[in-house]
């Protein structure tokens, strides 16, 4: 109920009273109520008019990078007495230096500048809305505004570098590339021996074979090709524990900005999707165009709860071409085997990042002899389901999140190693 | 200063209300006025700021019933509704401050507020109390004309509202 309308209420009570029971000491107390009601009137604003502009130092940014926020706001209409300014934020947003919201005075055609930073965690912000209130000298009367400014800030999640990943798909795109292609032609490693053909160089013969039979063979190599990458990130609800504040999400994201990140640099096509709530396709491209898509796709991704992405079964295969390359991010749940044996029956090669949920809830639980008994009993669950998996041929590589990850593949990779578990 | 302000604004009108009261052999309800006065300042310590309302409108009905019903003192009663709007102008006032960005915004809002507020008080109370001091024969014709008068300035409230809305 407006201010106003309670002072006028009261006021026209005391008014209409005094007059019927003819009482002049209660017309009197109106007097006071009487002289802040058109007090408030007399001064009441206009209608804001309002110009406002909106800088960001950075618009994309890693998480916690503080970046600067100058606002312009220009009265285009009449002197405001008392205007209350607030440039919207997200609740995820912290102001560091600065403020965000202004009481000013603002004269006719002046401008009050402001600048504050901020800083956030991952995720994509829309910083689109400046709120102005504007009010009489008593704030009796008040006229609100939303006036659009136009800005965002994506707040990336942090991309590790890595070495490179070894993949294996069965099937390579035609453009040349570092992944073996299974087929002969030009290339560095060693793949067999054919007969001579006219055009080969004489390098390539293999004079050891040619001198055991009467014709000349020789070497061929194995090329090298791009290839397809399908990156499946694991946003269900269920799977992605909370411990301690944080969400072991958080890594899982890490984890994928990174591999798609070294995918990408290899020169391979990559792709991404996102299955949690709802699936989030990010369609396959190449180069720093589709990391920066990507990268734009993890930023704001959240785990989500849906009844029918409860489990891996429903995983959309077809949007991955034949044969190609998949890399499933997920801390793995006991009725994901099937589909990973599916998956790799169909001609997938499977690779699974799966972030150690074990490890990640034992770090924010009290060193308890019952804790420590009850991880040890979830380990031996999860070993026995993560032995099942990497006997059906998935390449697995299983991180402990108390280390950077890039340290972790390259514990994985590092003695060529085809997937291993640290 | 505003919270000075808030609770000099609380006690002075509840202890006018009571005072008026307790003068006019009431002690039972200046007792009742006294108790509401400090659980008014319990709810400022509370930041309830809705009972900022209940209490305007306590203070309104209080000094209205004491001049009307009760014949009380026209200046006690006078000083507890203007200390009430005072009230319950400063709880709004202080909760606006939160927008201010430095000290130097809110002390310059805070200073031209309170000027304003506090002349505007002491110019209701001296004007009440003028229009109680020369008193006139207020009769029919008067309150016919101020009633036309009141009407008519309720309806220019409303369009002008509705204008602006």
């Amino acid at each position: 109920m407006s201010r106003a309308f309670i002072i006028s209420l009261l006021t026209f009570a005391l008014l209409l009273t005094g007059l019927t029971v003819l009482r002049g000491s209660l017309l009197a107390m109106a007097i006071p109520f009487l002289l802040y009601l058109f007090y408030g009137i007399l001064f009441a604003p206009d209608k804001a008019r309002l110009d406002v502009h909106r800088t960001l130092s950075a618009e994309r940014v890693s998480p916690q990078t503080p970046v600067v926020v100058s606002v312009s706001v220009t009265n285009c209409g009449e002197t405001l007495e008392s205007l209350a300014i607030e440039d919207v934020l997200s609740t995820a947003l912290s102001v560091e230096n600065g403020s965000n919201h202004h009481l000013i005075s603002l004269g006719k055609d002046k401008t009050f500048n402001f600048a504050y930073t901020l800083r956030g965690p991952r995720g994509g912000y829309a910083l689109d809305t400046v709120r102005a209130e504007a009010s009489d000298h008593l704030g009796l009367l008040r006229s609100f505004q939303l006036i659009p400014a136009f800005g965002q800030l994506f707040v990336f999640p942090p991309v590790a570098r890595l070495r490179q990943i070894p993949i294996r798909p069965r099937r390579t795109r035609v453009y040349a590339g570092s992944i073996p292609a299974r087929t002969g032609g030009a290339g560095v490693e060693f793949f067999g021996v054919r007969n001579y053909q006219p055009g080969d160089p004489p390098r390539a013969i293999n004079w050891h074979v040619s001198a055991r039979h009467e014709e000349l063979y020789s070497n061929e190599f194995q090329q090298e090709r791009v290839a397809d990458v399908g990156i499946i990130l694991d946003g269900r609800q269920r799977s992605n524990i909370y411990a301690g504040g944080h969400s072991l999400f958080e890594h899982s994201i890490i984890a994928a900005a990174a591999l798609a990140d070294s995918f990408l640099a290899q020169g391979n096509r990559v792709g991404l999707l996102v299955y949690g709530q709802y699936l989030e396709w990010t369609w396959p491209g190449y180069g720093k165009l589709q990391r920066e898509k990507i990268l734009h796709s993890l930023s704001h991704t959240t785990p989500g709860i849906s009844q029918v992405f409860d489990g891996l079964q429903y995983l959309p295969t077809r949007m991955f071409p034949p044969e190609s390359q998949i890399v499933l991010v997920s801390p793995l749940m006991e009725d994901d085997y099937l589909t990973l044996v599916q998956l790799r029956a169909r001609g997938y090669q499977v690779m699974v990042v799966s972030p150690d949920p074990v490890a990640f809830e034992e770090g924010f639980l009290p060193s308890q002899p019952e804790v420590r008994l009850a991880a040890r009993v979830v380990r031996i669950e999860r070993e026995l389901m993560l032995n099942r998996i990497q006997r059906a041929g998935v390449q697995l590589i299983e991180w402990n999140v108390s280390q950077p990850f890039d340290q972790a593949t390259r514990l994985a990779f590092g003695r060529g190693v085809q997937g291993s578990r640290k | 200063m505003t919270l000075f302000a808030l609770f000099f604004g609380i006690v002075m009108g509840i202890g006018s209300l009571a005072w008026g009261y307790a003068q006019a052999g009431l002690p039972l309800f200046a007792r009742w006025i006294a108790f509401f006065g400090a659980v008014w300042l319990v709810a400022v310590w509370q930041r309830w700021r809705w009972f900022a309302y209940v209490g305007l409108l306590f203070n309104f009905l209080a000094a209205a019933l004491g001049l009307w019903l009760l014949n009380l003192s026209p200046g006690w009663m006078f000083a507890g509704a203007i200390g009430g709007l005072l009230a319950w102008d400063l709880t709004d006032f202080s909760h606006r401050l939160r927008f201010a960005a430095s000290d130097e915004e809110r002390r310059a809002f805070e200073m031209r507020h309170l000027v304003r507020i506090s002349m505007l008080a002491m110019l209701g109370f001296g004007l009440a109390s003028l229009a109680m001091l020369l008193k006139f024969q207020f009769n029919f014709d008067w309150a016919l004309l101020s009633a036309i008068v009141a009407a008519f300035g309720i309806l220019q409230l409303v369009v002008w509202l509705r204008k602006r809305d």
